[in-house]
């Protein structure tokens, strides 16, 4: 099965695990991705502070160019990215006028055919039957996982249809029975992490996350499983400062859902965590004496 | 400050409640403050008995001031919470984000000074490159908080701005999740174009 791909800016950088882990289990899962040309970042939740236009044009400009290459479905890991992408998909099918005005702009049009999926609405839909059975599964061992959705699997700025149960998702922890992982049942699933606030208004999302950890531990829990780089990076980088300031004494690794599917496929470590090219840069200068806007 | 009246100005309530109307996309006069909203907000602890549905009762009533300055105006995550429990569905976050741009076109500083300097960053280098590159792009917002620190001679600001940034970027470095590759999109003119396009727009 082929699939168009929008692995989205962070999935280059601080998420680029989760990049190479999600291309390593579709492929195993006999799903091709094919990362669609020159694709641009979708404006995360930033756009929209400042123009509402751009929210919805920068996204366009992808679905534009996933359309007019052919595939029907474009997948999205990210959980910024999938929510800016589909939130503008019906914003351009309500406003056929405003579609117009982006359209002009655009060297590949948006035709409104391709259907937006998350790397979890894929999973999933696709964990199931043939594709499994074909795989040697090991059994693992001692997970006890929460499933972190937070806001964005189901909560969007504008009304689009959504799969999930709002207020309590279960995508997640299907596809982990799929692979022999019973997660945890527990209360703050899609409580907000504080996401890029933790930079403006630190205090406030340290508490948020730091009420997420409680519970999961309550749970008994011993690691929390998400889908979303944003709750990834926040759940990891902050844990230390959010549990020192509420005087929690455990402290619980912050997985990518790709990584237990990961390693139920029977992928090493190393497969999974290849050793970081922190130092490698690929900077070609002369694109930074280009023109900008 | 807790929980004062609003004020009620007729001429004022029917203009402003009819922009937020238009910027914000919510149809807030359904509301009949059942508080479904309040009590799912993750902020409502902190902003001063300001809940979802009385930001709405503020903008109805034209308290125009309150509207602009209230604490959830400004802490408000974006989380959508109050919006998927609204009987009526009204996105209270984005009446709240419709209310920080119109604070931000007022004038107003923003409660977090870095609210503005983050997302303007943000936008303005996905602008600029067609792609985010995380140690580019914090380098700019880096750059305008110094710039307003400067602006008001806010020095010990300026090294308590260092500090914590770089514990930041070193808690990111021993974690492998900095990056210094540099990655961008050939459409920067397409997207420049749309973004004149867009100038004077103030919803879509
Ligand atoms: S849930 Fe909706 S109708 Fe109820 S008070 Fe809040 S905004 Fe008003
Ligand atoms: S979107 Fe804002 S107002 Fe609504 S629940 Fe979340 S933080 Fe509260």
């Amino acid at each position: 099965m082929d699939l168009a791909y929008y692995p989205g800016c962070s999935l280059y950088q601080s998420a680029m695990l989760y990049n190479h882990q999600t291309r390593l289990i579709f492929a195993r899962l006999g799903l091709h991705l094919h990362e669609i040309d020159d694709w641009s970042c979708c404006g995360a939740t930033s756009a929209g502070k400042i123009n509402d236009f751009m929210a919805i044009a920068l996204p366009a400009r992808n679905l534009g160019i996933a359309e007019n290459s052919g595939f029907s479905e474009l997948v999205i890991p990210c959980a910024a990215c999938y929510s800016r992408t589909v939130v503008a998909q019906k914003q351009l099918q309500d406003f056929p006028l405003l579609k117009n005005e982006i359209n002009q702009e655009l060297s590949q049009k948006v035709k409104d055919n391709i259907r937006v999926s998350s790397t979890l609405d894929v999973l999933q839909r696709e964990m199931g039957g043939g594709r499994l059975a074909a795989i040697d599964l090991e059994k693992l061992e001692g997970f006890r996982p929460a499933c972190y959705y937070g806001c964005m699997h189901t909560r969007f700025p504008y009304d689009v249809p959504v799969a999930d149960n709002v207020e309590n998702p279960r995508a997640m922890e299907e596809v982990l029975k799929a692979i022999g992982i019973k997660a945890v049942d527990w209360n703050y699933k899609t409580l907000c992490c504080g996401a890029s606030s933790v930079i403006y208004n630190t205090e406030c999302a340290l508490d948020l996350m730091a009420k997420i950890m409680r519970d999961a531990l309550a749970r008994d829990a011993n690691c929390l499983v998400v889908t979303c780089p944003m709750c990834q990076m926040n759940m990891e980088s902050q844990q230390e400062k959010f549990c020192t300031k509420h005087n929690i004494k455990e402290r619980l690794p912050v997985y990518f859902i790709t990584e237990l599917i990961g390693m139920a496929f029977g992928f090493s470590k190393k497969d999974l965590q290849p050793e970081d090219d922190m130092f490698t840069t690929g900077m070609d200068w002369t694109q930074l004496c280009g023109d900008s806007v | 400050m807790g929980s004062k009246p609003f004020e009620y100005t007729p001429q004022a309530a029917d203009v402003f409640t009819r922009e937020v109307m238009a910027r914000s996309g919510q149809n807030i006069v359904a509301c009949y403050q059942c508080k479904r909203c309040a009590s799912g907000c993750p902020v409502a602890e902190e902003t001063d008995m300001v809940t979802p549905n009385r930001l709405v009762r503020m903008v109805v009533l034209g308290d125009i001031e309150s509207a602009l300055t209230n604490k959830l105006t400004w802490k408000c995550l974006f989380c959508h919470t109050c919006g998927t429990r609204c009987p009526n569905n009204i996105k209270t976050g984005r009446i709240a984000d419709t209310l920080k741009k119109m604070a931000l076109d007022a004038g107003i500083d923003p409660q977090q000074p870095e609210y503005k300097n983050f997302h303007r960053a943000f936008f303005n280098y996905s602008l600029r490159w067609g792609r985010i590159n995380e140690i580019g792009m914090m380098g700019e917002f880096q750059l305008r908080n110094m710039w307003d620190h400067l602006r008001r001679g806010n020095f010990v600001a300026i090294i308590s701005e260092v500090a914590s940034k770089s514990t930041l970027a070193w808690e990111m470095f021993k974690q492998k999740r900095l990056h210094l590759s540099f990655h961008s999109s050939k459409g920067r003119d397409e997207i420049s174009r749309l973004y004149k396009k867009s100038a004077g727009r103030k919803w879509i």
